[in-house]
Parts: C-alpha cells; sequence; structure tokens
C-alpha cells in the first residue's frame, strides 16, 4: 500500500459487486485539521471505504465472507419471516398451517404483519388488477434479501380466471417468483414442502456476505 | 292491513303493472322508468319500507331490467292475520340506448353502493346520484363487463 491509501484507486475498487467505477466520484482523502467540516454521511462512507480497502488489500474480506457466510445463511434460511397477507382460500390454508396440527412455527417461520420486517411474500389467490399496484407496493417495501412464492394455480396462471377481464393472469407477469406451489387449494403439506424448497434455494444461492459490496 | 288489501294499493299506483303475490309476504309488480321516483318516495314514506336489500341489473337484451327488493319489518302489513315482514319486489326495463333512471340513494342510503355497481357491471346511469364512480373495477377501466355484448378483446386493446 502507497502512503495514500489505496482508497481512490479504481482497479482495486472493480472486485466483485463493486459499487463505483467512476474514479470522479471516489471521495479523495480530507486534508488534515479538515476532519470537522466532514458531513456525518461523508464520514461514515469515509469509514466504509477505509474498513473496506483495508479488509481487501489484506485478504480478510476472503476470510470475514468465508466465516460469516454459513452463519448468515443458516440463520436466514432457518428464521425466514412470511408477510400476513392473504388473498382468498388459500389463505384459510396457510392458516391452517399455522395451527396446532401443522405448526410451521417449528420450521422458523414467524407471520409478520409489516412488509418492513418480512422476508417472504406469499401470493395466495388471484390478483386482480385493483390489486396489482398494491401488491407491487408491499414487494418493494420489502428489505433485501427477499423471496417471492407463488402459492395455488391462481397466483401461478391465473387459475380458472385466466381469462377474465380483471384478474392477473399470475404473479410473475409483474413480479419475480422463487417458488412455485401447485394445488388448489394448496395443502399446509405442500406449502410445508415450498418452504422447505425456498430453504434448499437459499442455502444453494448463499447470501449473506458481511463484508458485500 | 292484510296483503291482499296492500297489492290493490299498490296497484293503484301510477305506472303500476302486473301486481302479483308471489309468495305469503313477497308482493311483485313491474314499474315504469319515469313514474319509478314518485313510486319509491311513497314506498318509503307512506308503507315504511325501511329497507333497500338488493339493487341488480339484468341485460335481457336489447332491453335492460332493473330489479329492486325493499322490506318493511314494521308489522303494518298482515299476512294470515298477523302483523308480518313482508318484501316488495320492483322491476323496471329501461331502453338499451338510454339506461338512465333516478337515483334512489336520498331515500335509502344503502342504495349507493348497489347502484355503483350496477353503474360498474353493466352501465346503468343514475341521475341524482352524489358518487358515481366504479366499486369494483379500477379507474378507468374500459366498457362495462356484464353486458352481453362486453367483448374481451376490447378490454385486451383498451387497458
Amino acid at each position: 500500500m502507497s502512503s495514500k491509501g489505496v482508497r481512490g484507486n479504481p482497479s482495486l475498487r472493480r472486485g466483485v459487486g463493486s459499487k463505483t467505477t467512476d474514479s470522479e466520484k471516489i471521495m479523495e482523502d480530507p486534508p488534515a485539521g479538515d476532519w470537522l467540516a466532514l458531513r456525518s454521511d461523508q464520514l461514515l462512507k469515509w469509514i466504509d471505504d477505509a474498513v473496506y480497502n483495508a479488509a481487501e488489500a489484506t485478504g480478510m474480506r476472503e476470510v470475514v465472507d468465508r466465516v460469516t457466510r454459513p452463519i448468515f445463511n443458516y440463520a436466514q434460511r432457518f428464521s425466514p419471516h412470511p408477510l400476513h397477507f392473504g388473498i382468498m382460500c388459500c389463505a384459510i390454508e396457510m392458516g391452517q398451517a399455522s395451527a396446532p396440527d401443522h405448526d410451521i412455527d417449528r420450521l422458523g417461520l414467524v407471520y409478520r404483519s409489516s412488509p418492513r420486517q418480512c422476508d417472504i411474500l406469499i401470493v395466495n389467490g388471484p390478483v386482480c388488477e385493483k390489486l396489482r399496484p398494491k401488491l407491487k407496493t408491499l414487494y418493494e417495501q420489502m428489505p433485501e434479501p427477499k423471496w417471492v412464492i407463488a402459492m395455488g394455480e391462481c397466483a401461478i396462471s391465473g387459475g380458472p380466471y385466466w381469462d377474465s377481464y380483471s384478474v392477473v393472469a399470475g404473479a410473475d407477469t409483474f413480479m419475480p417468483v422463487d417458488v412455485y406451489i401447485p394445488g388448489c387449494p394448496v395443502r399446509p403439506e405442500a406449502l410445508m414442502h415450498g418452504f422447505l424448497t425456498l430453504q434448499k434455494k437459499i442455502r444453494e444461492k448463499e447470501p449473506g456476505m458481511f463484508l458485500r459490496r | 292491513m292484510e296483503i291482499t288489501s296492500f297489492k290493490q294499493k299498490l296497484s293503484s299506483c301510477e305506472g303500476v303493472t302486473e301486481v302479483s303475490v308471489i309468495r305469503d309476504n313477497v308482493v311483485k309488480l313491474n314499474l315504469g322508468n319515469k313514474e319509478s321516483k314518485d313510486f319509491f318516495i311513497k314506498l318509503r314514506e307512506d308503507y315504511g319500507f325501511e329497507h333497500c336489500s338488493l339493487i341488480t341489473a339484468i341485460d335481457n337484451q336489447p332491453e335492460f331490467e332493473l330489479v329492486y327488493h325493499f322490506s318493511a319489518i314494521n308489522g303494518s302489513v298482515f299476512v294470515k292475520n298477523s302483523p308480518s315482514a313482508v318484501m316488495v319486489e320492483v322491476h323496471v326495463f329501461l331502453e338499451r340506448d338510454t339506461p338512465t333512471i333516478e337515483s334512489i340513494s336520498d331515500l335509502w342510503g344503502g342504495a349507493n353502493w348497489h347502484e355503483r355497481e350496477a353503474f360498474d357491471m353493466m352501465g346503468i346511469y343514475f341521475i341524482g346520484h352524489p358518487d358515481l364512480r366504479r366499486v369494483l373495477l379500477p379507474e378507468g377501466f374500459a366498457g362495462h363487463p356484464l353486458r352481453k355484448d362486453y367483448v374481451y378483446e376490447i378490454h385486451e386493446e383498451e387497458w
């Protein structure tokens, strides 16, 4: 490392998931004695860059990722929080899956009522044209990483209402869908299998890096 | 007042035709479009029909048919010598080119959304309605989908 540091050198920043490659946007070192002139967001960004560059230059990033990735992945896999959102008869089956007979809580699934606290959006029923913008808003309010489950025939393709004047032909026409669960309505066991399939998918994708860019 | 005399009184109103008692406590009648508001005011004020249960529209091709259900539970009408809840079923026929009728949402507040639904699905225009918007379909939807001559391709193109 030079005395000026690697910060501001675009060639070192162009790694996987690099945030910016524009050399003009990368912040210069603040001049000595000018620390108080930094705004809080500038200071945070400066610290962020400093930590990232140090980890990258010393090879610590790989080490940290290798340690944190399985832990974070484990945590995300076994505590997915679906949004408590029901449209039609599949929502009854969703409620039955939480009931003592099937008890989906033992998979770590806790239904939350706010999209800000959720990882999974379950689309369970026919999405009509009037509901579509609201459902899209709910999806966009959820923080990353997030997944979508299309539950039942109506959410997969429109089901019996596929040629209706008001029903959207499937949830995947306007949002990315990860797992499709067929059934009309879906049985609680099938919903449980869908969640297990999603767990498998999360394990394969391996999100959850600590120093991710 | 026994239900047979109640039927006689209704049949003497203006615009009323084909009055009949179709069940023990249900009177069915046909009504002209122009005289409808006066008849409904009389039904509300004089006979005490406080509840508008239903307004729906039927596409009989070529004309439209509106069906109103009103019920009274104040016991002023007798069925088999005992005070009873009665219902009046009103049929109004509208021309296809001008499907308009006077709104009754100022008489029965519950008629408001029934009329909005009939407008939304069948395209019946209620004159004097305070807020005649679509109630089930989104704003900007083209056409009235429960009409028999509604074509799905219109929906595909314009929506």
